[in-house]
C-alpha cells in the first residue's frame, strides 16, 4: 500500500491459484485501503471457487464429475454452463479453431476459464468502486481504468524463443492474452487433426474481453491465417503474431507503446 | 485489403529486433556497474521468501488516503480463513517517498517451473532496479542446474536492462523464463515499486 503524489492509494496483491500467479496492481482515489483490501479478499475467494469448480487435475472437482459423465449438466455450478455457452461463441468466433469439445478427455474449456476468471475478477473490482486496476494470471492480462499519467497500461509481449526478451510492448486498455507453441512444450492441439501445431510461433490478441482474448489467442496459434483474417474482421479485436521465422504482422488497431 | 496491414519486419532469428528494440528504449540507461558489487547467483541457500525487509513495520498514514466520502461498500465482507490478502498484500513498506529513499530489497516468491524452484531477490534505489541475484534455486538434475546457471545471468541482463520500460505486464509465458519474471514481479511488489 502506498498513496502516490496525487493521492491514489495504490495497492499490490499476488495470490497463487489456478496454477498459477495472479498479480493485482490497484490504483484507486476513492477506495480506503480497508475497502480495496475486502475487494481483494472478494476477488480472490471468488478466483479459488473457480479454481475448484473448473480444475482438470481435480478430481473430484465439478468439472471432472462432468468429464466422466458422473453427473448431469444440470447438477454442476452454474459457472460451468454460462463458460462453457462462452466456449461455444468462441468456437464459432474461431471457425472451429479453438474446440473444447475437440480435447482427448472429454470437454476442456482451459483455454478459456482462466480469462474468463480474470475478466470476471476486475469486473468485481470495478463494482466495488475501483477505478483503475490491471490483472496478470501468468500472461492473461484484464484491466479497468488506466495508470497515472497513461490512458493505457503498457503490457509487455513475451518473446517466444528469447525467453529473457519481450518481442514488443503494446497499448492495452482493456485484455490481451498471448498463446504460442512455445509455452509448456507443443501444449496446443489442432482440433481437425488431433495433432500439436506449431503454425504460429506466438498469437497475442488485444480486445474487451479476456476470455475471448484467450479463447482467440490460442486459435490464432494454432490455425494461423484463417483465424487471423477473423479477428482482425471483429470489431473491438486486435491481433499480434510472430511466425516461425520470425517474421511479425499487427492489425491495424495494435498500438505499440514506444 | 484488410489482411497483414502493418508487417513490422523479419527479425533475425528474433534477435536483431530485440537487441534493437531494447537499446531504443534504454539508451545507455544500463549502468556498467549495475550488480558487479553483489556476489551474484551462486549464493544459492537463502530459502527464506519473506525476509525482514519486506516486512518492516509499516508507517503507511492512511490520513493520507482520499477515503472522506464514497467509500464503496465492498459486497459482502470476506470470511478471514479463506481468502489470504491479509497475508501477501504488502501494506509494509513505507509509503513511497522516491527519490530520497535508499537501496531497499526484497525476496521475490518462490516460483516453481518445469525444471525446478527458483526464487530472486531485488534491490531497487530511487525508482531504479539496480541488482536481481538468486536467492534460491532448486533443480532435480545437474543438466538442469547448468541449463539454469546459463540463463539466468541472460535473464538478469535482460530486466535490468529493460527496466525503463515500465511495463505493467508480461503477457506470454515459458518456463525459466516465467517463474523469474513472476518472482521479480512479487519481489517489486513488496517493495512498492513502480
Amino acid at each position: 500500500m502506498s498513496v502516490s503524489a496525487t493521492g491514489a492509494v495504490r495497492l499490490s496483491h499476488d495470490e497463487e491459484v489456478m496454477g498459477t500467479v495472479v498479480s493485482f496492481r490497484i490504483l484507486s482515489y476513492r477506495c480506503g485501503d480497508g475497502a480495496l483490501l475486502a475487494a481483494i479478499g472478494e476477488v480472490c475467494a471468488f478466483l479459488h471457487s473457480v479454481d475448484d469448480t473448473f480444475s482438470t487435475w481435480k478430481p473430484s472437482s465439478p468439472l471432472s464429475r462432468l468429464r466422466r459423465n458422473e453427473v448431469g449438466i444440470g447438477d454442476v455450478p452454474e459457472e460451468i454452463p454460462t463458460v462453457l455457452a462462452l466456449c461455444e461463441e468462441a468456437r464459432v468466433l474461431s471457425g472451429g479453431w479453438f474446440d473444447p469439445w475437440a480435447m482427448p478427455g472429454g470437454v476442456d474449456p482451459t483455454g478459456l476459464v482462466k480469462g474468463w476468471a480474470i475478466e470476471q475478477a476486475v469486473g468485481l473490482l470495478s463494482a466495488a468502486g475501483v477505478e483503475a486496476a490491471i490483472l496478470n494470471g501468468g500472461g492473461d492480462i484484464a484491466a479497468i481504468g488506466s495508470p497515472e499519467g497513461s490512458s493505457y497500461w503498457p503490457v509487455g509481449i513475451q518473446h517466444p524463443w528469447r525467453p529473457e526478451a519481450l518481442a514488443c510492448v503494446i497499448a492495452v486498455e482493456a485484455a490481451v492474452a498471448t498463446s504460442g507453441s512455445y509455452e509448456r512444450g507443443l501444449h496446443l492441439v489442432d482440433p481437425r487433426t488431433g495433432r500439436l501445431s506449431r503454425e504460429v510461433a506466438s498469437a497475442t490478441v488485444t480486445g474487451l474481453s479476456l476470455a475471448v482474448c484467450d479463447s482467440l489467442a490460442t486459435a490464432l496459434a494454432v490455425g494461423g491465417d484463417p483465424v487471423w483474417e477473423r479477428i482482425v474482421d471483429l470489431e473491438g479485436y486486435e491481433a499480434y503474431m510472430i511466425r516461425p521465422d520470425g517474421s511479425e504482422v499487427a492489425s491495424d488497431g495494435i498500438v505499440f507503446a514506444r | 485489403m484488410k489482411k497483414y496491414p502493418a508487417v513490422i519486419g523479419a527479425t533475425l532469428a528474433g534477435l536483431a529486433g530485440i537487441l534493437t528494440f531494447h537499446s531504443k528504449a534504454t539508451t545507455g540507461s544500463l549502468s556498467a556497474s549495475l550488480g558487479a558489487t553483489k556476489a551474484g547467483p551462486a549464493q544459492a541457500g537463502a530459502t527464506a521468501t519473506k525476509p525482514a525487509s519486506a516486512s518492516q513495520p509499516s508507517s503507511t498514514q492512511p490520513s493520507d488516503t482520499p477515503s472522506t466520502s464514497t467509500a464503496p461498500t465492498a459486497k459482502g465482507s470476506i470470511p478471514p480463513a479463506q481468502s489470504s490478502p491479509a497475508q501477501s498484500s504488502q501494506a509494509t513498506v513505507a509509503p513511497a517517498s522516491p527519490a530520497s529513499s535508499g537501496p531497499r530489497s526484497a525476496v521475490g516468491a518462490a516460483e516453481q517451473y518445469g525444471y525446478g524452484v527458483i526464487s530472486v531477490k531485488v534491490t531497487v534505489s530511487g525508482s531504479k532496479i539496480t541488482d536481481i541475484s538468486v536467492a534460491d534455486l532448486q533443480t532435480a538434475e545437474s543438466y538442469s542446474q547448468q541449463l539454469a546457471n546459463q540463463v539466468i545471468p541472460m535473464l538478469r541482463n535482460e530486466i535490468l536492462k529493460a527496466q525503463s520500460l515500465h511495463v505493467y505486464g508480461i503477457s506470454g509465458a515459458t518456463y525459466t523464463s516465467d517463474a523469474y519474471a513472476q518472482s521479480v514481479q512479487s519481489a517489486l511488489t513488496k517493495l512498492h515499486f513502480a
